[in-house]
C-alpha cells in the first residue's frame, strides 16, 4: 500500500528543469484533483515560517495552536476540498504564497486560483473564469481589508467565507474562528536587514535600490499629486488600505511590498512574473517617461524592501516533530474540558499529519532507496502506533469515556518521546534527506515516462 | 470459483470457509492458520494465472485484454496483503514496487494504462511470473507456515493503510482501480480475522469480537463504491484506523503480544537480500 502522488510530463518537466524544486502533480484520473494539478505539498526547502509572538519573546497560546492546526487540517473543509486533503496550508503554505498552486480549470497559471469556480462549492459558483493570485499571509493583520478587490473589512469575515463559499465547508464554531485568526494575526513578515522601521533602507541596500527610492517617491508626470509611495505608503506597510482602478479590470486592493519578491506572479490575476513587467505596466499604463536606468533602479529598489533574509527554511524531522507536539497539545486543554468537538479535530488531523510524515520514510517497496530499512521501518511503526493510539483517544472521547482518553493520551505522549530517536535515526535515509528525496522523486519521474 | 469476498455475505460464510479456506472454521488459532494457508495458495494461483493471460494478450498486441488480465491478477495479489510484506517481503518490493518502475506491478500498469500500449513489456511481465512462481512455491511448502503474531499484525496493518490518503488516486493510480485494490485489502483482512482470530476472541472478549466484525463489515461497506472519487475518505480512513486500533486492543486478550516498534528487525535479513 502507498499513497504518494505521482507525476505529469508537465511535472517531470519541471522537475527536470528546476532541480531541486520537487513537484508532485496528480496523474490519476481517479484522483479527486483533475489530472495535472499541483498543490506543491513536498518541497525541502518550506517559506520560512516565523510568528510575532516569537520576535516579542512570548509563547504559544491555546488558540494559536488550535488555529495552527486548524490551518493544516481538511477537517473543516467540505467536499471535494476536504476528500482531496487539502488544507488551508494547501495554497498559503507556512502562511506565505504558493507560485506552484495549479488545478486545471479553476487556474490560469501557476499560483493562481478560482475561489468562484464550480469544482469546490458549486453552490458558489460565478461562471466566470476569473482566477486570482493565491496571496501571502505574512503581516495580513496589518492588511485589511480582505480579498483582492477587499469585499472584506475583517479578517474573521474572510477567513469565514474561505471555509464555508469558497471550500464548501460546515459554519465554523467561534471557537475555530477565533482560533484560525488568532493563528493568522500572529503571522509575520519576514526580516529584511534592508529594511529599517518607517519604510526606510538601510545600508545593506544598493545604490541602485537608493536611486529607485527617489524614483518611487517622485510625482507622476501627469499626475503631480500621486507617486508609487502614494497608495504604497513606506511607514505603513507600503499599503493605503484602499481599492484602486489601475486598469487592470476592476477596483483592486494595494498589496503589501514587504517580502513582495517571494509574492509572483503579481496583479490580482497574476499577471506578471517580475517586477520588471510591473514597473513596465505602471511606466506605460501612467506615461511616466522612465528611463531605462529609473526603471531598472526601481526594480532594484522592490527588490530591496521585498526581500527576506530567510526565505526558505529546510525541513526536517525534528521541525516536523516540533509542529506536531504544538497541534497535539491542544488535547492538553479539550480532554480535561470534556471539548470532544476539539478532541476529534484534533486526532484527524494530527493523525493525518502524522501519516503524511510517515510517508517521509520509504517502505521496502521504495527500491529507488538504499539503505536503512530497518531504521525506516521502525520509522514508520513509531508512526503507526502513534496514529492508532491517537485514534484510541478518539474513540474513548467518543465513548464518553474521558478518563480513558486521558490514559490513552498519556500513552501517546511516551510513545512520542520514543519515536523521536526512532525518527531521527531514520532521517538519512528518508525524504528529508536531499540526496533520498531526488533519487525518490526522479523513480516517479521515469516512472510517469515510461507512460508516454 | 466463487470468492471468499462474495461468499462471506451473511448465512454462506461457514461454506465459504470450508469452499475457500478447506476446513471448518478454525477451533483454535493454530488450526487457523494452517485453514488460512489454502486462502493465500489460491489467491497466488489468481495471480499468477491472470498474468499468464496478460503475458498472451500482451503477446498478442491486445492492449483491452492485457488491461483486463492485469486487474484480474492484481485482484489476487491484493486479497493476500496481510502475509506479502510480513512474510514475503523480498519478494513484495519486485512484485509491488513503486516508484521505481523497473519490475512488478505498476511497471508493467503505466505501459498498459497511461501509454496504452503492449510493445516492450516481455522482460518485466516474465520477472513478474518468475518473482510469484517464487512465492508459490514457498507458500506451498510443506514445512511453511504462518504464526498467528505475524499475521494479526499483518491484518492489522493492512487496516491501518487501508485507511491511508487516497485523494490522488491510490496505489494503482495510473490504471485507476485503486477501489479494486482497496477492496480486496479489506476481503482479505476478513479472511485472515474469520478464519484464524474470530473464534478465538469470541471466546476470550464477546463484546470486542462483536466490535471487530461490525468495523470490518463497516470498511467493506464503505469501499463498495464503483471508484475512489465516489468513496467517503474521512469514513474508510477512520474505519480502517479504528479496525487496527481495535485489533491491537485484541492482541493480548488472543494471547499474543501487543505489536511494538522493534518486531521489524528481521526486515534486516531481507534487506542483505
Amino acid at each position: 500500500m502507498r499513497t504518494r502522488l505521482g507525476l505529469t510530463a508537465a511535472g517531470l518537466a519541471a522537475l527536470l528543469a528546476a532541480g531541486a524544486a520537487f513537484a508532485t502533480p496528480v496523474v490519476s484520473t481517479d484522483a479527486v484533483l483533475p489530472v495535472g494539478s499541483e498543490l506543491n505539498g513536498e518541497l525541502l526547502d518550506q517559506p520560512t515560517e516565523l510568528f510575532m509572538f516569537e520576535q516579542a519573546g512570548g509563547k504559544r497560546s491555546y488558540l494559536f495552536n488550535l488555529g495552527d492546526m486548524l490551518f493544516s487540517s481538511s477537517a473543516i473543509f467540505g467536499g471535494k476540498a476536504r476528500d482531496a486533503g487539502m488544507s488551508c496550508n494547501s495554497c498559503h503554505q507556512q502562511g506565505a504564497a504558493n507560485p506552484a498552486l495549479y488545478v486545471p480549470g479553476l487556474s490560469g497559471r501557476p499560483g493562481t486560483f478560482d475561489t468562484t469556480g464550480a469544482f469546490f462549492n458549486p453552490k458558489a459558483d460565478n461562471g466566470v473564469f476569473d482566477p486570482v493570485t493565491v496571496p501571502s499571509l505574512r503581516g495580513a493583520k496589518f492588511l485589511a481589508p480582505y480579498g483582492h478587490d477587499g469585499r472584506f473589512s475583517s479578517l474573521r469575515d474572510f477567513v469565514r467565507n474561505v471555509v464555508v463559499n469558497e471550500f464548501a465547508g460546515p459554519q465554523p464554531s467561534e471557537q475555530t474562528l477565533d482560533a484560525l485568526v488568532t493563528y493568522i494575526h500572529e503571522i509575520s513578515f519576514l526580516p529584511n536587514d534592508k529594511l529599517a522601521g518607517g519604510g526606510h533602507l538601510t545600508d545593506k541596500a544598493s545604490e541602485a535600490a537608493r536611486r529607485g527610492e527617489k524614483v518611487f517617491n517622485k510625482p507622476f508626470p501627469h499626475e503631480a499629486s500621486t507617486s508609487c509611495a502614494t497608495c504604497h505608503q513606506a511607514d505603513a506597510a507600503f499599503v493605503d488600505h484602499k481599492v484602486h482602478d489601475i486598469g487592470t479590470g476592476g477596483f483592486f486592493k494595494t498589496k503589501t511590498l514587504i517580502n513582495a519578491k517571494y509574492n509572483a506572479p503579481y496583479f490580482h490575476d497574476g499577471r506578471f512574473d517580475s517586477f520588471d513587467e510591473v514597473v513596465g505596466y505602471f511606466d506605460k499604463h501612467y506615461d511616466l517617461g522612465l528611463t531605462e536606468m529609473e526603471r531598472a533602479d526601481l526594480v532594484a529598489y522592490l527588490d530591496a524592501i521585498g526581500d527576506a533574509d530567510q526565505p526558505t527554511t529546510r525541513n526536517s524531522v525534528q521541525a516536523e516533530l516540533d509542529e506536531l507536539a504544538a497541534f497535539v497539545s491542544v488535547l492538553d486543554v479539550a480532554i480535561p474540558a470534556r471539548d470532544k468537538d476539539v478532541i476529534l479535530l484534533a486526532v484527524d488531523s494530527v493523525g493525518a499529519e502524522w501519516r503524511e510524515i510517515g510517508e517521509n520514510f520509504p517502505d521496502r517497496k521504495d527500491t529507488s532507496v538504499e539503505g536503512g530499512l530497518s531504521e525506516r521501518l521502525k520509522a514508520r511503526a513509531s508512526v503507526r502506533d502513534l496514529v492508532l493510539t491517537l485514534r484510541q483517544v478518539a474513540m474513548a472521547a467518543e465513548a464518553g469515556d474521558f478518563t480513558q482518553a486521558a490514559q490513552l493520551y498519556g500513552d501517546y505522549g511516551r510513545l512520542a518521546a520514543d519515536a523521536a530517536p526512532r525518527l531521527k535515526a531514520a532521517e538519512r535515509w528518508s525524504l528529508f534527506n536531499p540526496d533520498v528525496h531526488a533519487r525518490h522523486f526522479a523513480a516517479l519521474a521515469k516512472l510517469a515516462a515510461l507512460g508516454k | 470459483m466463487q470468492s471468499f469476498f462474495q461468499f462471506s455475505r451473511g448465512a454462506l460464510i461457514a461454506a465459504a470457509l470450508t469452499a475457500t479456506a478447506g476446513a471448518a472454521q478454525a477451533a483454535s488459532m493454530q488450526d487457523g492458520v494452517k485453514s488460512y494457508k489454502p486462502f493465500v495458495v489460491e489467491h497466488i494461483g489468481k495471480a499468477i494465472a491472470g498474468a499468464k493471460e496478460m503475458q498472451t494478450a500482451v503477446k498478442a498486441g491486445n492492449l483491452e485484454a492485457a488491461q483486463k488480465a492485469w486487474i484480474a491478477s492484481r485482484k489476487g495479489w491484493e486479497a493476500m496483503e496481510p502475509v506479502t510484506g510480513t512474510y514475503f517481503g523480498d519478494l513484495d518490493k519486485l512484485i509491488d514496487a513503486w516508484p521505481d518502475g523497473k519490475t512488478g506491478y505498476h511497471a508493467i500498469e503505466v505501459v498498459l494504462f497511461s501509454a496504452k500500449k503492449t510493445e516492450g513489456l516481455d522482460t518485466q511481465i516474465a520477472d513478474l511470473l518468475a518473482n510469484m512462481d517464487k512465492f508459490e512455491k514457498r507458500v506451498t511448502d510443506k514445512k511453511f507456515g504462518f504464526a498467528p503474531q505475524k499475521l494479526l499484525e499483518g491484518t492489522a496493518n493492512l487496516a491501518y493503510e487501508v485507511g491511508e490518503e487516497k485523494s490522488g488516486g491510490g496505489e494503482s493510480p495510473y490504471a485507476a482501480t485503486s477501489i479494486v485494490d482497496m477492496q480486496e485489502n479489506v476481503e482479505g483482512i476478513e479472511a485472515a480475522w474469520k478464519v484464524v482470530f474470530a473464534d478465538t476472541l469470541k471466546k476470550k472478549d464477546a463484546k470486542l469480537a462483536v466490535l471487530i466484525q461490525e468495523r470490518i463489515e463497516n470498511l467493506e461497506t464503505l469501499v463498495k463504491v464503483t471508484d475512489i472519487k465516489s468513496m467517503d475518505a474521512k469514513k474508510v480512513h477512520i474505519a480502517g484506523e479504528e479496525l487496527a486500533a481495535l485489533m491491537l486492543q485484541a492482541a493480548p486478550k488472543l494471547g499474543l503480544k501487543p505489536f511494538k516498534v522493534g518486531d521489524e528487525d528481521g526486515d534486516k535479513k531481507d534487506e542483505k537480500k
